[in-house]
């Protein structure tokens, strides 16, 4: 039947937004970094002539792929764990994992610092002070990437058809056989994709890099902020976020061509779950739990150990860091983290279901919803700032660009949603009397709900806690809880550290009370049936 | 009446590439009439009752009903039910809002909607489970469910695509006879695609084999 102008004319309405907040901006940034003349060719290739600046490049690259790396290997038994064993526990596990993309960047940073750091767990206990070492940042991009290989792993092996396994087996491989012959090649393209994803963020992580890489460690995304808010730099930042766009777009391709490959899963009869037996399953269970408990828990139960300690006592000699909470300087960071949050997730709530619909039928459309997340927050921000600047002392730059990077969360769950809702629901309406709208309305909407639900949770999550771009472009009356917590960090003395601490108990708690509360009603709801 | 007059339609296996689906298909269903078409898996038998119902067009030919061309008129205004061979019960509503889906969208209030609904539910048998979930029932009472949905609005034409393919062989014989009991109290014109030969002719006075874009006429015609 005829299928209408509707889906093209929503589409304009992300696609101007993209237009106006990332592309124009983006295309600024390359002209900021582009040779105008004869000798500025070589001003293209200075970051690659100067020492200072090829070790932030080549570091930017070998930290994320130490990351993917070491995703992988730790990753790769845990998700095998998840998916094959059936254990007490194993869905709350399932649910944690999720922990990483709702916890706020610098929450996790400290969560770091409290184990690793100069008067961390680890030096009480007597071991190495790792402050100053890559080691941070390599755990801290482990905490928030090992999920993504985790869940894509356990997505996948639940795909490998129960009786491809089978007929492995009774043609005489054995279990280890099996896993090579049959799982790995069928779960493998699954894992490549999520480790794309893995390097992405930490090629062009900024917040972990800030506050954990120090002056060796850093990543180049952090050398453009000091360039641009330290040293006024414009045009030796605009060169450096020239190379990081190309080079995410050369691993974006990678990541696209994968996911092409991925685009129709199959239905298969699924290898049931099945109780640990013998030594080997129960050791690689306690393993599996082991390297959980160690990388996805432990930071957020060491800050929230930390704040309750350095708040309850008179750490600083005079007043009980939880007296921070009652600040005005904290009342107005936690009412803008609100307020800017709020218009963000409306803003982004309207445009990822827009989004979501029409691309529908388009493949370009729906490759589209992916462009926020190739430019980091830092590029975003950097770009807005130079195409803008008159518009800097409005908030609605600001909103619009948590909107940008929220946006694609909420997208990409109704898109999700979207495909896999059986075509007959809707044709049901439609033969029942119901017209396109009343159909879309009555049941596309209410189907798509939890879904929608979802990706608001993870857009709020996002909005809550975003650091990069407010650090950019905030303004001291626009502090927000993460600016307000970099601001501790940056002063001396324990007693800025333990405001800090305790500040980013509250983001935590703000963060997953939020995701909690817009996505648990979601969660109870089944399945179609 | 419902008539199709000269029904044509291609598919598409690859890109650039155009297959005849339906060849000139010429069909009529009087009111009262249950007419059942068969044919192997692919054949077009869906696509051919999905052009009836106007939820997707013919590459040419008409679709009359009483003597109106139908063929470019929206599926809701046909007031033709479809019956799926999946059900397409709405999960997202209980039993009596899906069986009172159709009713609400001809303007009747939801509370009175939804006694109509209850009242059908009672002739099928099913009105203790007017307040479940459609995945809380079984296959059988799912089926139950859903032609009482399409029955409720007393359509002009009912299509039933494969209604009992997804059912235990017991139970399909069982329900047929009670499908037939439901469809002549209620006498509109009935077109029943199935692949089952005993299906059809237990419950069609009329029986045509759809095989490679044509109708080839079985019994009855």
């Amino acid at each position: 039947m005829r299928q209408g102008a509707a889906p093209l004319a929503l589409a304009g309405l992300p696609l101007a937004f993209l237009l106006v907040v990332l592309v124009a901006p983006a295309v600024r940034l390359v002209a900021e970094g582009w040779p105008t003349d004869g000798h500025s060719l070589q001003a293209l290739w200075a970051p690659w002539q100067d020492d200072y600046l090829r070790w932030r490049m080549v570091w930017s690259f070998l930290q994320a792929l130490l990351t993917c790396a070491a995703a992988l290997v730790l990753g790769l038994p845990l998700a095998w764990v998840l998916a094959r064993l059936e254990f007490r526990g194993r869905s709350l596990v399932l649910r944690a994992l999720m922990l990483p993309f709702v916890v706020p960047t610098l929450v996790a940073a400290l969560g770091v610092l409290t184990l690793m750091g100069p008067h961390g767990v680890l030096v009480q206990l007597g071991g190495p002070d790792l402050q100053g070492t890559a080691w941070l940042l390599l755990y801290g991009n482990l905490f928030f990437n090992l999920c993504v290989v985790v869940r894509a792993g356990t997505d996948a092996l639940e795909q490998v058809s129960a009786s491809r396994l089978a007929a492995a087996r009774t043609l005489g491989a054995s279990p280890w056989r099996a896993f090579w012959r049959v799982e790995w090649p069928a779960i493998a393209p699954w894992l490549m994709s999520a480790l794309c994803l893995v390097f992405l963020y930490c090629f062009a992580g900024f917040g972990l890099a800030l506050v954990l890489g120090g002056q060796r460690y850093a990543t180049v995304e952090v050398e453009i902020y000091t360039l641009v808010a330290h040293e006024l730099q414009l045009g030796q930042a605009g060169v450096l976020a020239l190379w990081m766009l190309m080079l995410t777009a050369l691993v974006a391709w990678g990541y696209a061509a994968i996911e092409r490959q991925l685009a129709t899963p199959g239905r298969a009869d699924r290898q049931p779950r099945q109780r640990p037996q013998g030594a080997g399953h129960w050791l690689l269970l306690v393993v599996a739990l082991g390297v959980f408990m160690l990388i996805c828990a432990l930071p957020l139960v060491a800050i929230a150990w930390k704040a309750i300690i350095s708040g309850a006592f008179l750490s600083s000699g005079e007043h009980a860091a939880w007296r921070v909470l009652l600040e005005e300087d904290t009342r107005m960071a936690l009412w803008n983290t609100l307020r800017f949050s709020f218009s963000a997730v409306v803003l982004a709530t309207v445009l990822g279901l827009a989004h979501a619909l029409a691309a529908r039928r388009s493949l370009a459309l729906r490759t589209l919803v992916f462009l926020p997340f190739l430019v980091s927050p830092v590029m975003v921000a950097f770009g807005l700032l130079l195409l803008y600047p008159s518009w800097t002392g409005n908030a609605l730059l600001l909103v619009c660009a948590y909107a940008l990077l929220a946006y694609p969360f909420v997208a990409k769950s109704v898109a999700s949603a979207l495909d896999s809702m059986p075509l007959y629901y809707l044709q049901a309406a439609r033969s029942l009397g119901a017209s396109p709208w009343r159909a879309f309305w009555r049941v596309t909407l209410p189907l798509l709900a939890p879904a929608l639900r979802r990706g608001v949770a993870f857009a709020a999550a996002t909005a809550v806690g975003e650091f990069a771009v407010s650090l950019f472009l905030s303004r001291p009356e626009w502090a927000t809880l993460t600016t307000l917590i970099y601001q501790h960090l940056g002063r001396p003395g324990a007693a800025n550290l333990d405001a800090a601490m305790v500040l980013a108990c509250l983001l935590m708690a703000l963060t997953m009370g939020t995701f909690a509360l817009i996505e648990w009603r979601g969660s109870r709801e089944p399945d179609h049936a | 009446m419902l008539e199709l007059r000269s029904i044509h339609k291609t598919w598409e296996p690859r890109r650039g590439e155009r297959r005849p689906l339906l060849n000139g298909v010429e069909l009529r269903v009087a009111s009262g009439q249950t007419v059942a078409i068969l044919g192997a898996s692919g054949c077009g038998k869906s696509t051919l009752l999905k052009i009836v119902a106007g939820l997707e067009a013919p590459d040419s030919g008409t679709v009359w009903m009483d003597g109106q061309d139908i063929t470019r008129m929206p599926p809701e205004q046909r007031h033709f039910a479809l019956m799926f061979q999946d059900f397409a019960l709405f999960p997202h509503l209980t039993v009596q809002d899906n069986v009172a889906f159709g009713l609400v969208e001809q303007g009747i209030r939801k509370a009175q909607a939804r006694s109509q609904a209850v009242e059908m539910l009672r002739r099928f048998g099913m009105e203790a489970f007017a307040l479940s979930r459609v995945w809380q029932l079984s296959g059988g009472e799912q089926q139950r469910v859903a032609l009482a949905r399409a029955l409720i609005t007393r359509p002009r034409v009912l299509l039933l695509d494969e209604p009992f393919s997804a059912l235990d062989a017991e139970l399909r014989v069982h329900l047929r006879e009670e499908f037939r009991q439901h469809i002549t109290a209620h006498g509109m014109a009935t077109l029943w695609v199935t692949h089952d030969e005993a299906e059809a002719r237990a419950v069609a006075q009329v029986g045509w084999r759809l095989e490679q874009g044509v109708l080839q006429a079985l019994w009855g015609a």
